[in-house]
């Protein structure tokens, strides 16, 4: 059964563009939910991002509440944030944004382990376990640069569900891809939103991704038009 | 994953990490050098006192420096070889000469004389020959590194030295005074060639009984002989060193070269180490959203600093000990205690980190929303 991964409370965001302060986001009242695919389209500028940004606590907003598991979280300090956000999301970025630095599998291993904890061998079991589903068991000791781009999107994906988390953020994930590797992606995510324990929200501007979600939100000029459970 | 990701970083940015590293050489090295030969210097300064045997030296009044001493004359053993406390006091003959090279020209030398047959505070280390040599009352001895300045001369060969005609009796190794080239010989013949007055001699040795009390003998010399100074060793070696550190150009050259070398070195780590941060800032941004805490990226940053730190250590103390082996015969002071290379280390590890200072600081600045950027 869904149940509710976090509840924004009259968000508002401000920023300050070095003249004065400027509205990005409107009041917002919206809650996600686990076992839905929930996107939210809007033409670049429309606030979209900075809506995704605030719902994975990455930037506090200027006025409302946020809560997750009906805690509110809006107040804790940024070191409780980081902590949360490690494990309770999971990031997919518009271009991968894998460290090229790190193999694939470090890649990896390091979304639950950069605050000091060491990686406990059922994670690592986990991780690999999860590349063999992706397709990606031969690309562990790689580095990022030697895959292609839509094999840097899934390991991204895989990265992002390590640490199981309660909601998938997505940042216009197809964006870089070709037909097929969106395709890929896309069909991946909507599997994903399918686990009860689960929730994918995904940011975009293509209408294209529209036929995926379980819910529509647009947004435009910081303000959400519509919220309509989808007949896709 | 903290110091993985460390290590990974600075492994994927070869070149700034190699950078970074020259500048940890920079400063062992350059540092290292600067100490080695200070310290070489201060060796010099002192070699007679360091391996004199004694544990008193009554040199004329006020002698701060055992390398400008007066005369005192040499009945004063007779004064104080009495007391209980003295196992022996012996004179010791020092004073300038020249050694006339076979084509002609002059070599200064400082001459030693040791009164015989303890030969007290005689060389110590010898490429040819031992320290019996200088019982013979014609013999004298050079150095290894002075051999090709005075017209490479070899044992059995006759010299005029001040005019004065003596036998090469033994070859030193790397027996150097402040002032340049020691020869040694028997305390009669230095006060021939150094034209000592036969009733004076440059110093009187003393060495104290064992289980006594140097201060004890010390206070009671003074009171015997209150026209000279007496002092201890150790005490005179450091009142030498004193007088050549602050009195003269010495200390504070060598202080400003050794800066230079840090500041060089600093500044390298800081402009490589920033570069680095900067050229990663995006990966700095993905892990903060991935949950990383600002500590975390200090984290990181600080060990990317320690493993370029132990890196350019080693390397650094490879050359430097390189350096000190290839030139250990050679004519250029050097000398190192043990306790300077492990201090030296620390030194250059904070140095390091301090210079990552910046780097660090612009890492922990980055903000998680730029990763979305």
């Amino acid at each position: 059964m869904a149940k509710s991964a976090i509840k924004l409370d009259g968000i508002v965001r401000d920023f300050y563009d070095g003249k004065s302060l400027r509205r990005v986001l409107q009041k917002t009242q919206l809650e996600f939910y686990t076992q839905e695919l929930t996107i939210i389209a809007g033409s670049s500028g429309s606030g979209k991002t900075t809506l995704l940004t605030i719902m994975g606590l990455v930037l506090k907003p200027s006025e409302g509440k946020i809560f997750i598991d009906g805690q509110e979280v809006t107040d804790y300090s940024e070191d409780q944030l980081a902590t949360l956000r490690m494990q309770k999301f999971g990031f997919v970025f518009q271009q991968a944004a894998l460290i090229p630095a790190l193999t694939v599998l470090e890649n990896i291993l390091i979304s639950g382990s950069i605050q000091g904890a060491s990686v406990p061998s059922s994670r690592k079991k986990s991780a690999l376990k999860m590349l063999e589903d992706f397709g990606l068991q031969n690309y562990t000791d790689a580095k990022p640069q030697q895959l292609s781009v839509g094999q840097q999107q899934r390991v991204a994906i895989v990265r992002a569900l390590i640490n199981d988390p309660v909601l998938l953020l997505c940042d216009e994930p197809t964006s870089a891809l070709d037909a097929e590797s969106s395709t890929l992606v896309l069909d991946t995510l909507k599997r994903l939103s399918q686990d009860e324990k689960r929730g994918v929200v995904l940011v975009t501007h293509d209408p294209r991704v529209f036929p995926y979600a379980d819910r529509l939100i647009k947004i435009e000029d910081g303000t959400v038009t519509s919220d309509t459970k989808s007949n896709f | 994953m903290r110091r993985l990701t460390a290590l990974r970083l600075l492994l994927h940015d070869r070149s700034t990490t190699a950078g970074a590293i020259l500048g940890v050489v920079a400063i062992v090295f350059l540092v290292g050098q600067q100490l080695a030969v200070l310290f070489g210097l201060l060796s010099y300064m002192t070699v007679l006192l360091d391996h004199s045997g004694a544990d008193i030296w009554i040199t004329s009044k006020n002698t701060d420096n055992i390398n400008a001493i007066g005369t005192l004359p040499v009945r004063y053993i007779n004064r104080i070889i009495g007391l209980p406390d003295i196992a022996w006091a012996e004179p010791m003959a020092s004073g300038g000469g020249s050694v006339k090279r076979p084509d002609g020209e002059y070599q200064p030398v400082q001459v030693v004389g040791l009164a015989r047959p303890r030969l007290t505070g005689g060389p110590w280390r010898f490429n040819q020959g031992s320290l019996e040599v200088l019982l013979d009352y014609d013999g004298l001895t050079l150095d290894q590194m002075d051999l090709n300045n005075l017209g490479n001369p070899k044992v059995n060969d006759i010299l005029e030295v001040s005019d004065k005609k003596i036998r090469v009796s033994g070859i030193t190794q790397r027996i150097r005074g402040f002032q340049g080239t020691l020869v040694f010989t028997n305390f009669q013949k230095a006060r021939e060639i150094t034209k000592l007055h036969p009733s004076r001699c440059s110093a009187i040795l003393v060495k104290v009984k064992p289980g006594a009390s140097v201060e004890s003998v010390l206070a009671k010399i003074r009171i015997i002989l209150p026209q000279a100074e007496a002092t201890a060793t150790p005490v005179l070696a450091q009142n030498t060193r004193r007088y050549y550190m602050v009195s003269t150009g010495i200390g504070s050259s060598f202080g400003f070269s050794t800066m230079i070398g840090a500041v060089v070195g600093i500044v390298i780590i800081t402009l490589t180490m920033y570069t680095n941060v900067l050229n990663r800032l995006k990966d700095f941004a993905v892990l903060r959203a991935l949950g990383a805490r600002r500590r975390d990226i200090l984290v990181v940053v600080l060990f990317q600093s320690l493993y370029i730190s132990i890196v350019g250590i080693l390397i650094g103390f490879l050359l430097l000990a390189l350096f000190l082996s290839a030139v250990r015969d050679s004519r250029l002071p050097t000398h190192m205690f043990m306790w300077v290379p492990p201090l030296h280390a620390v030194l250059t590890i904070l140095l390091s980190v301090a210079g990552s200072f910046l780097a660090m600081r612009k890492a922990m600045s980055v903000e998680p929303a730029s990763a979305f950027r």
